[in-house]
């Protein structure tokens, strides 16, 4: 590895993942040891158990009817890229451990094929998402309501996202390359493998993981603690 | 500005801070699905009405002085110390916003901007830019309570003069309970006749036990923004309950005032109180359903719909008994589009009317409230609300909507046979 690619690809992602989970514990502390609210602070109506809160704070956290029914297009955009992403995230995985029940039923060709086709159909429903928002920030009514912070953490997205996609759709390498170098990541010892050392592709990477580490390193300083932070604001609507 | 006010400003935030403001600080993604929800900015689309942004001008102090990342990159988290500027806006945004909460209820993240504005009008009066008027009010309240001795006598000759009234409207010899010690209620009313004359017909009809507050449900100093004074004012009329006895503290149609007494007053007093909180509502809808009170069910013949005010709806939780209540005494009762907790706030409320500075605002922001009225057809608006009804009032005249705006139990007092005691209900 050069050391563009050590600083990205290598020692970048333990950073990252360090400050990443390091930086939420931190802030979920930060906030379990400041006092509630004394007074009461629910909306009506609320359910009346237990069991009905935490049904109503699921679906108030993952589906959000009321945003829906209000802001339309704006909450597809947010749904599908973060549906997107999780696929995305799951698709990743496969770095880790190989999808055997999988390949078992599709082959190795048939799982490639898969890949591609969830992956690269998520990564462009991420792209599509990230650029409405752009567009919605920069040229919309609201751009006096952002900050520069919004616009960073949607550059970060567009950058991770784009270098994504072309490792996808340009890259011409397979989960197995890819692989070879996540466990040399997981033994602490990152390098590439030869296949990927080689081509034009580890530029591609490189980038991906650059943008993929700042990511993770400003997450738990950003608004995007929203990822923890609703379970406990949504819980307070149909509190006590 | 100086530093001492802007110690002053961030030792209240500090002292306010709460696990619940802290997320919302820090969660928001300023995504403005809040900008339908609010009928300020829908209205005037004016960005300082914005509830994200409302909420943005707080957090850019939050960000400077209870941060770290704020205080290291205060350009890309737009933390700033506080300067004349922004106390401007924060102003403005803040003692405009009528704390209805609609736009909690369509946040993603269910970020409280009503509470945010209540802690942002903390910080406004550590700056020395608490709104005057509420304050006065806040505080001639206080004065009025403080010296009863100088008071009292005349109170209390204004409620024999209210029984006159009554002998006068009803024929019936009404008596107005005071400091009846052992009652079973203590009603607690408005200043004026309005609030304590159907209350009085209702309760002598239904033979309850009951007694009339010395002091007034209304509180500005909830409204101005000082927990301290709001308590101080909720605390004569909760002490009054607790050296008479009573088991239940009934507030009038008046919806700050009925959250501040069950919703707040309990964690501002740190105790629990020995009797329950409820609307006058919910008790004369028991009334009716157990047969204590008779009322005619075509009493009111005209066409009535009903406005859910904010703090005893969305935020108080009582829907159904006026809507039952309504329906009991006219047939013809058409409710309101949207409604219940998606009903559009009238825009009189957070003390906003008594802010003449906002009329401008106020009185746009109020348009919702008349399509909606509108689209009902009705000419008679039951409407639980002191606050409300001003406003409503004002957009009636306006807008020539031709509606009577009455409080419910104005209209069960219209509609109740005998009007009297009833021997069969006692």
């Amino acid at each position: 590895m050069d050391w563009f690619s050590y600083l990205t690809s290598g020692i970048g992602v333990y950073v990252a993942l360090v400050v990443f989970t390091g930086g939420m514990a931190w802030r979920a502390w930060q906030w379990s040891r400041t006092p509630k609210s004394p007074v009461r602070l629910a909306l009506y109506p609320k359910p009346k158990t237990g069991a009905g809160r935490l049904g109503k704070l699921l679906v108030d956290t993952f589906a959000a009817p009321q945003s829906f029914s209000i802001a339309p297009a704006i909450m597809v955009a947010a749904m599908l890229f973060h549906l997107a992403a999780l696929a995305a995230f799951v698709g990743h995985l496969r770095l880790v451990h190989e999808f055997t029940p999988l390949v078992a039923l599709l082959g190795k060709d048939g799982m490639n094929t898969f890949a591609a086709w969830s992956g690269g159909g998520a990564g462009i429903i991420m792209l599509i998402a990230v650029l409405y928002w752009l567009g919605r920030r920069t040229f919309g009514a609201y751009k006096n309501l952002s900050t520069p912070e919004d616009y960073l953490l949607l550059v970060l997205l567009l950058g991770i996202v784009v270098m994504g996609d072309h490792l996808r759709f340009v890259g011409g390498l397979h989960a197995e390359t890819y692989q070879a170098w996540f466990a040399s990541l997981l033994a602490f010892r990152p390098a590439f493998p030869a296949e990927l050392a080689d081509t034009t592709t580890r530029f591609a990477l490189d980038w991906h993981m650059l943008f993929v580490d700042a990511f993770l390193i400003y997450f738990p300083f950003s608004k995007l603690t929203h990822a923890i932070g609703a379970f406990a604001t949504n819980l307070v609507r149909s509190g006590e | 500005m100086e530093k001492q006010t802007i110690d002053s400003m961030v030792g209240v935030l500090d002292a306010r801070m709460n696990r619940q403001l802290k997320q919302y600080m820090d969660i928001c993604a300023r995504c403005a699905i809040c900008k339908d929800a609010c009928h300020q900015f829908v209205a005037t689309q004016d960005m300082k009405y914005l509830p994200a942004r409302r909420a943005e001008l707080l957090r850019q102090i939050y960000r400077k002085y209870f941060t770290k990342a704020g205080q290291f990159l205060p350009a890309l988290y737009e933390a700033r110390e506080p300067d004349e500027n922004l106390i401007d806006e924060l102003y403005e945004s803040t003692y405009a916003c009528t704390g209805c909460r609609r736009c909690t209820y369509y946040c993603p993240f269910s970020i409280d901007t009503g509470w945010i504005t209540a802690i942002s009008k903390g910080v406004l009066i550590a700056a020395g830019r608490g709104n005057e008027m509420l304050g006065q009010l806040a505080d001639a309240a206080l004065f009025k309570a403080d010296n009863m001795e100088m008071f009292g006598d005349i109170i209390l000759s204004g409620f024999k003069d209210v029984e006159a009234e009554l002998r006068e409207e009803t024929g019936l010899d009404i008596e107005i309970p005071v400091d009846k010690q052992g009652a079973d209620i203590l009603y607690v009313a408005l200043a004026g006749s309005h609030s304590i004359k159907p209350a009085a017909i209702i309760f002598d009809a239904a033979g309850a036990n009951w007694t009339l507050s010395k002091f007034e449900a209304a509180n500005y100093g909830f409204f101005f923004g000082d927990p301290a004074k709001a308590k101080l004012i909720a605390d004569r009329f909760m002490h009054e309950a607790e050296s008479l006895g009573v088991k239940e503290v009934v507030i009038t149609e008046c919806g700050h005032a009925y959250r501040v007494a069950e919703m707040f007053y309990e964690a501002w007093a740190k105790e629990k109180m020995p009797f329950k909180v409820r609307h006058i509502l919910e008790v004369i809808d028991e009334y009716i359903k157990d047969g204590r009170i008779t009322v005619d069910p075509k009493a009111i013949t005209e066409r009535v719909t009903y406005h859910d005010p904010c703090q005893i709806g969305r935020n108080g939780g009582i829907y159904e008994q006026p809507r039952d209540i309504v329906s009991a005494i006219a047939p013809d009762f058409v409710d309101m589009t949207p409604n219940r907790e998606t009903q559009w706030c009238c825009g009189g409320g957070g003390g906003i009317v008594a802010m003449e500075e906002f009329n401008d605002v106020r009185l746009k922001s109020g348009g919702k409230k008349v399509e909606q009225i509108r689209a009902t057809g009705a000419t008679v608006l039951a409407c639980p609300c002191e606050n409300c009804r001003l406003q409503i009032d004002e957009l009636n005249k306006i807008h020539d909507l031709g509606l009577r705006i009455v409080p419910v139990m104005e209209l069960v007092a219209e509609a109740m046979t005998p009007k009297g005691p009833d021997p069969a209900a006692r």
